[in-house]
């Protein structure tokens, strides 16, 4: 690719955050009704899960099933820190993410030398341990009463604007997705710099990674820091936002389901778990129907995705643009028969 | 004293050896397609369901309703290899297949929930009832049951895997599906032949553990998170020490939970296995093999 | 011991893998900008050897220096830096990503970008880029592959493979270069086109190692020759030491020494 198109890419990029942020800054005023944009703050919560995940897995190659722990971790620390020390919200916001991304480097440096499957149920382990120390240690988390009244974000003073109340659903929304846009916009800076490269390649070869001077065991573990970072920052919202926080919350299904939403999106793509948050939060909304069929339409869509169609969204748009486009999908230069 | 420490390790025996019922489903499989099928805890509740339907809803026998849940777990194995393990073997992505069957997995638990609901079935077999003295030690017929009827299905397992010509031909897949197909074994087949004879295993230890623990949709799935772990305290793919570490993870639940109390067994167990993977991620019998690049 | 300079030096290597010793008591002098082959049955222990001198594998005895610096315990991604690179005898690309991407991954120990930029794009990592595709571009150029940026590395041929690995490990800056059984499935033609490369990379002044079995190309091009048999070395000498030396003759034919 020559300079020249690179600077045509990177203006198209710029266009469709810009879209993005559109998008965003209209949808409240569509969705006048708390009820819709409760699903909205989901959706981006999800989104945050959803693009943090895509950098491990997606990028980096590494199966972690651990997400909602770090979701947890998030909600719970910064939430117990404000209500025992006191301090503001954005302080313990940031500790919260601290916490999250410290978990995310332990878990990875403790599996380091774990491959594929290892890594997934050493993930999986942490987990369920984490969920379990939620639920069990009573004084410091209330266990399965849960925590109630956590107040969402403190109103915020721009000078010269009103201040902002985060009670409003809408500018909660805003809040949020505001903060969804721009860890996308991080990740996506990072993907599309050498650091994506290096994650690719150790993704599809540790040991020819290791030969170009690439240090596998650092890049896990940053790579599990920024998507464990991620999470911690959607669960500070998420507690703010529900205003209870229960350990079940944070089960391990909740890690299926964003494992759902990167897949079925597309992983290694970064927009398409955009959309798979988007789809998997909104489509059982249509299909308002017994309490548990949410997850039977992730699982089936799990399923379904992997067998068929294994890069998901971004893969059907990718080749429903070709054959618009008339060519074949596959590249086109010089390939061997 | 002493006769509450054996009491708790003849308990610990028998949860034990149901674990290790599950496991070994789950190191079979992996021994010969290096796969996981998370969907397993699954069929173990399937089985369970089975169990408890064959001899609550139309009066059968309890033994027989053991026979039903090996067939049903059969028939789930052969299903998911059809339909997710063997498409997907010509893909080569090593991971695909174990987040396809999660998907299976939660799919199947969440039918069996609109299904059969979140209450808990009471589960009761004819022989949770009667109880043996021995000593100073009480057993109850089913936990007698559980023992007698494991340990037939491992040892006739482990025969067959040592001296019949089918177990031999697995193994042989396990080690090089290639140089097994040149052979004239059809990897295929036999890999088919695995998952039926795991998922059985599975099917049948659900039944046994229906009166056991709580019967819900997720009944299995607290199982599977103690038979991960111990396939790899016991190493992936070997089946001695699946045996092993299965009993040791049975006494270890055994003897905490009088200690710790239930809520805190899984962070032990799962400390355990973190342990295992941080010191020797093969298994505690396992060998380390360092591979030429 | 010679008092020539070597860019690389082992002494007293050993590999054992449960029992069997692939590489025993190997010791070794490499001088720079020469080509040094290692040759030597099947199962003689070259590629364990290979694996030992760019640290895949760590040895059970025995040091390895590397410009004098002990490298003996250092982890592969460390010894890249220091300049060794290598290619594997089974092809090790990444077959789903393109072959300049394929080659720009091996820029990775080299890129000047400061750490902000990686997250706000600035005009360090604009020339960043563009250094390292013009440089990817010329290695292409030089490995025959012009022209074949963007097709997929696994449509490529077996030799285009080749070489594809070579110009990825090339775009690491090495000093050192170990090539691991090159020719193996290369046609003449390709073969002949290696050898013009690695007879031009040691005018430039690297340094190659390179693991082979096709005794043509080895006689042709080399300085010095190592024979393995067994995991021992056998002899080392000049190509035409190696080519009359009764031992060799004896180990490569199996007849009694």
């Amino acid at each position: 690719m020559s300079n020249a198109d690179f600077a045509t890419a990177g203006r198209a990029r710029w266009w469709g955050i810009l879209a993005a942020a559109c998008i965003i800054a209209v949808l409240p005023l569509i969705f006048r009704d708390s009820y819709w944009r409760t699903n909205l703050i989901v959706c981006a919560l999800n989104v945050m899960l959803a693009i943090g995940l895509d950098f491990v897995v997606g990028y980096a190659g590494q199966l972690n099933l651990g997400q909602s722990a770090f979701y947890g971790i998030g909600a719970y620390v910064s939430t117990l820190l404000i209500m025992r020390l006191g301090p503001p919200f954005w302080p313990a916001f940031a500790c919260g993410v601290a916490a999250s991304a410290v978990s995310g480097m332990a878990l990875s440096l403790f599996a380091v030398r774990l491959r594929g499957h290892y890594l997934a149920i050493a993930s999986l382990g942490f987990a369920v341990i984490t969920y379990q120390v939620l639920l069990n240690w009573i004084s410091l988390t209330q266990g399965p009463l849960g925590i109630y009244g956590i107040a969402p974000p403190p109103p915020l003073a721009l000078p010269g604007l009103p201040a902002i109340d985060f009670t409003d659903l809408a500018n909660l929304f805003y809040l949020v997705a505001g903060f969804a846009l721009l860890a996308y916009m991080l990740l996506d800076q990072l993907v599309r710099s050498p650091v994506g490269e290096t994650l690719t390649a150790i993704r599809e070869d540790e040991v020819s990674a290791a030969s170009l001077g690439m240090n596998c065991r650092a890049w896990k573990v940053f790579a599990f820091a920024v998507g464990s970072a991620v999470a911690g920052g959607a669960g500070c919202f998420y507690a703010g936002f529900v205003g209870t926080l229960v350990p079940d919350a944070f089960f391990i299904t909740e890690s299926f389901t964003i494992l759902a939403m990167v897949i079925v999106g597309g992983m290694g793509t970064l927009s398409g778990p955009v959309f798979g948050a988007i789809l998997l939060t909104v489509l059982p909304e249509f299909l308002r129907g017994i309490g548990d069929l949410r997850l039977i339409v992730y699982g089936l869509a799990l399923t379904l995705v992997v067998l068929f169609m294994p890069g998901g969204i971004a893969q059907a748009l990718r080749v429903a643009r070709s054959r618009l486009a008339g060519s074949s999908p596959r590249q086109t230069a010089g390939a061997e028969p | 004293m002493l006769t509450v420490a054996l009491q708790q390790g003849i308990n610990g025996l028998v949860l034990g050896s149901l674990y290790v019922l599950v496991a070994l489903g789950l190191t079979l499989i992996y021994g010969v397609l290096v796969q996981i099928n998370f969907a397993h805890a699954d069929i173990v509740t399937l089985g369970a369901f089975s169990s408890y339907f064959f001899t609550h809803a139309l009066g059968g026998g309890y033994l027989p309703s053991i026979a039903v849940a090996l067939l049903v777990g059969a028939a789930l194995g052969f299903l998911i290899n059809a339909a997710v393990f063997a498409p997907l073997r010509e893909r080569g992505n090593e991971l695909l297949p174990l987040i396809a069957t999660i998907g299976v997995s939660v799919m199947m638990e969440n039918v069996m929930l609109a299904w059969f609901g979140p209450i808990p079935y009471a589960f009761d077999s004819p022989y949770s009832d009667q109880v043996i003295r021995f000593g100073g030690i009480f057993f109850t017929a089913q936990s007698v049951l559980i023992i007698v009827v494991s340990t037939a299905a491992i040892g006739l397992l482990y025969a067959f895997m040592k001296f019949t010509f089918l177990g031999k031909a697995l193994r042989a897949v396990a080690q090089d599906r290639e140089t097994a197909g040149l052979m004239g074994i059809n990897p295929n087949r036999l890999i088919m032949l695995t998952f039926v004879i795991a998922s059985a295993l599975a099917g049948m230890g659900g039944a046994m553990l229906g009166p056991v623990l709580v019967l819900t949709p997720f009944a299995g799935a607290s199982v599977i998170v103690k038979a991960f772990a111990i396939v790899i305290i016991g190493g992936f793919g070997n089946v001695e020490g699946t045996i092993i570490a299965g009993l040791i993870v049975g006494l270890i639940e055994s003897y905490t939970t009088q200690l710790l109390g239930p809520g805190l067994i899984d962070i032990v167990v799962f400390a355990l296995l973190l342990l295992m993977l941080a010191v020797r991620p093969t298994g505690l019998i396992a060998e380390r093999r360092e591979e030429n690049v | 011991m010679s008092v020539t300079p070597a860019i690389f030096r082992a002494s007293g290597l050993s590999k054992n893998f449960g029992g069997v010793r692939a590489v025993k008591d190997v010791s070794l002098a490499v001088a720079p900008a020469t080509v040094f082959a290692i040759i030597g049955p099947n199962g003689a222990g070259k590629s364990t050897l290979l694996n030992l001198i760019s640290g895949v594998h760590a040895p059970d005895a025995g040091t390895m220096a590397f410009d004098d610096l002990d490298v003996t315990d250092l982890s592969p991604h460390a010894r890249v830096r220091h300049g060794l690179a290598r290619t594997f005898q089974k092809i090790r690309l990444f077959k789903q990503l393109s072959v300049l991407d394929n080659v720009l991954a091996g820029f990775h120990a080299r890129h000047r970008i400061p750490a902000w930029q990686y997250v706000w794009h600035g005009a360090a990592f604009r020339a960043d880029r563009a250094r390292c595709r013009a440089e990817a571009a010329e290695l292409l150029t030089f490995v025959g592959l012009a022209g074949r940026a963007q097709a997929l590395a696994g449509a490529l041929s077996y030799g285009e493979q080749r070489m594809l690995e070579i110009a990825r490990a090339l775009a690491t800056a090495p000093r050192l270069l170990l090539i691991d059984e090159p020719a193996a499935g290369l046609n003449a033609a390709e073969v002949e086109a290696l050898l013009e490369r690695i007879r031009v990379l040691r005018e430039r002044g690297m340094t190659v190692i390179i693991v082979e079995h096709n005794m043509d190309l080895v006689m042709n091009v080399a300085d010095r020759v190592l024979v393995m048999d067994y995991g021992e070395l056998l002899f080392e000498g000049t190509p035409a030491e190696v080519q009359v030396h009764p031992r060799v003759i004896a180990a490569y034919l199996g007849a009694e020494p």
